[in-house]
């Protein structure tokens, strides 16, 4: 079921086109990764999405209403974290706590407040004033706050960024966790397109303002044929040479390890000629396309 | 409008009060300031023969009436410049709040502080120069009233241009209200200004709430009907300044609120 519907959205800051035209939707629990290089529409389609910056034109709708004319009753079942967003830093990580779920009239707020406490690690910062934090902290503030009002819909700017690499797999389970038993949905802006490919049941790419890709991770980067296969050539690495400039494969060696980016299809082949020429190894790896080589090869301006 | 939100940010003001040392100055430091220096040249006038004891209570009483607009307008636009420095406009903003909550929130702060620094200095009045601004009675509601409207009408006024243009014109959080003081009376009769300046004053709300209460000080009460002409004045200054601050509200989000600063 969708729940939410984005419809030819366009926006435009003096005269220069940013979104062009986006249409996607997102499933109940779902997580929906939105990638592009920089400049490429992704914090623009978000502030969109949370009504806090006006579309040109196109219509945004969630839980079947229109944001125009429903935002607040929408935004009572959505919240944000965004790495561009500061909380008031004079106070204290519990009385920025305090006020924000306020504003959603949560039930019962102390138990709620002891829970997100608990559940994002802030038991030593709790009376510390926000200013105080480190770039770490303040993000995990930022998610915590995010999760106050038991968001359906949760927009996600970049939610692991500055956190150290324990932390952020904990972030990262904590929400495919909170997907799997609460079937909340996510859309999440990442530059680590690991953490995207792990998380992200499907993935937009933006390229200038426009959607150019919107499949799965897996979809997505076998868009990408060329595998890479790494050798450590131990006997007759001429040969290996041969054999690449007559498939016309590209090469490259670094410390003694061949790199070779050849076609999937073509790597048995490849292979059993190896050995037929007499080609010996002592290591072996292939290298399957991720996500990451099909976002290069987007950023970069290439053809799929 | 949801109480609870109100609420919600009123805790959020009143938090960040509470952690400001130079907001909480500005609460209880400058009415002091004021009340100490002009108390001391009003009771030097009064005993020098030059006036009497209801000049020390003429200015007094402008000093701590002036509290009310001041107060209010001072409250809106610093708690705004507050949120642009802070870039916590988004997060009032990308919530269910609404634009009219947030207005509201704004304007019962200015009444919250208005109310403490007005008392703070009326008992500081008592204490150093036994001037008592309540013998002017049930009036000081109604004229109270007046001036922290007169003050939301500035405030709102500025909160408007300030979100347009950003924090490179936030001197006008400080200081706008003075370029009006003039025209007010504070401490004199609005026929001691030039004759253009008197036209000027007629349409400044605040001015009929000084001159009534030099006359009631002068033991001439004025009606609280001849209120009537400010107030409406005053609503309808009101209703320009939010139509001007909702038009500059709709304006930035068109630019996106997280570029405003």
């Amino acid at each position: 079921m969708n729940i939410l519907e984005v419809k030819d959205l366009k926006k435009t800051f003096k005269k220069s086109e940013i979104i062009k035209g986006l249409s996607f939707d997102l499933h109940e629990g779902e997580i929906l990764g939105i990638l592009g290089p920089n400049g490429a529409g992704k914090t623009t389609t978000l502030q969109m999405l949370l009504g806090i910056l006006t579309p040109t034109s196109g219509e945004i709708n969630i839980f079947g209403q229109d944001l125009r004319t429903h935002k607040s009753q929408i935004l009572e079942h959505m919240n944000f974290s965004s790495t561009y967003v500061d909380l008031p830093w004079r106070l204290t990580v519990k009385e920025n706590l305090i006020w924000s779920a306020y504003l959603y009239n949560i039930p019962d707020r102390r138990k709620r407040l002891n829970q997100i406490k608990d559940l994002f690690r802030l038991e030593k910062q709790w009376n510390q004033p926000v200013a105080s934090l480190s770039a770490g902290q303040k993000t995990m503030v930022n998610l915590a706050r995010s999760m106050i009002n038991f968001p359906r819909i949760l927009l996600l700017d970049e939610p692991t960024a500055s956190l150290d690499p324990e932390v952020a797999s904990y972030i990262r389970e904590f929400f495919v966790d909170q997907r799997n038993t609460y079937n909340k949905s996510i859309i999440l802006t990442s530059h680590n397109m690991a953490e995207v490919e792990s998380l992200c049941d499907r993935v937009i790419i933006l390229k200038d303002g426009l959607i150019v890709g919107n499949d799965t991770p897996s979809v997505l980067a076998k868009k990408i044929e060329f595998s890479r296969l790494r050798l450590r050539v131990t006997k007759n690495p001429l040969e290996l040479d041969k054999l690449v400039a007559h498939h016309q494969l590209s090469i490259s060696v670094n410390e003694n390890i061949s790199t070779i980016t050849i076609k999937e299809q073509l790597l048995p082949l490849f292979l059993y000629e190896l050995t037929k020429k007499n080609v010996h190894y002592s290591e072996i790896s292939i290298d399957k396309p991720t996500l990451e080589d099909y976002f290069m090869k987007i950023a970069k301006g290439e053809n799929t | 409008m949801k109480l609870y939100r109100i609420w919600g940010l009123f805790l959020r003001y009143f938090y960040n009060l509470l952690r400001t040392y130079d907001r909480l100055t500005d609460v209880f430091f400058w009415p002091l300031v004021d009340l100490v220096m002009w108390g001391l040249t009003s009771r030097y006038i009064a005993g020098s023969g030059l006036g009497s004891n209801q000049i020390i209570l003429a200015i007094l009483g402008g000093i701590i009436l002036w509290i009310f607009p001041w107060r209010g307008q001072y409250e809106i636009t610093v708690s705004l410049l507050e949120d642009l420095w802070n870039r916590n406009l988004v997060n009032i903003f990308a919530t269910p709040v609404l634009f009219s909550e947030w207005i509201v929130t704004l304007l019962l702060s200015g009444i919250v502080k208005g109310v403490v620094s007005f008392g703070f200095a009326s008992l500081v009045a008592i204490g150093l120069y036994a001037t008592n601004i309540y013998v002017l009675g049930i009036s000081l509601l109604p004229w109270a009233g007046l001036l922290m409207i007169f003050g939301w009408v500035f405030g709102l006024f500025i909160c408007g241009i300030i979100m347009r243009y950003g924090t490179k014109i936030q001197n006008l959080a400080w200081t706008s209200i003075y370029l009006i003081a003039p025209f007010v009376g504070v401490y004199y009769p609005i026929s001691s200004l030039p004759h253009w300046a008197q036209q000027v004053a007629h349409f400044v709300p605040a001015s009929y709430v000084f001159e009534a209460m030099r006359a009631s000080i002068m033991g001439h009460p004025t009606p609280l009907s001849q209120l009537f002409w400010p107030f409406i004045l005053c609503l309808v200054y009101l209703i320009i300044a939010l139509i001007m601050l909702y038009s500059s509200y709709r304006e930035i989000l068109k630019r996106g609120l997280i570029s405003v600063e």
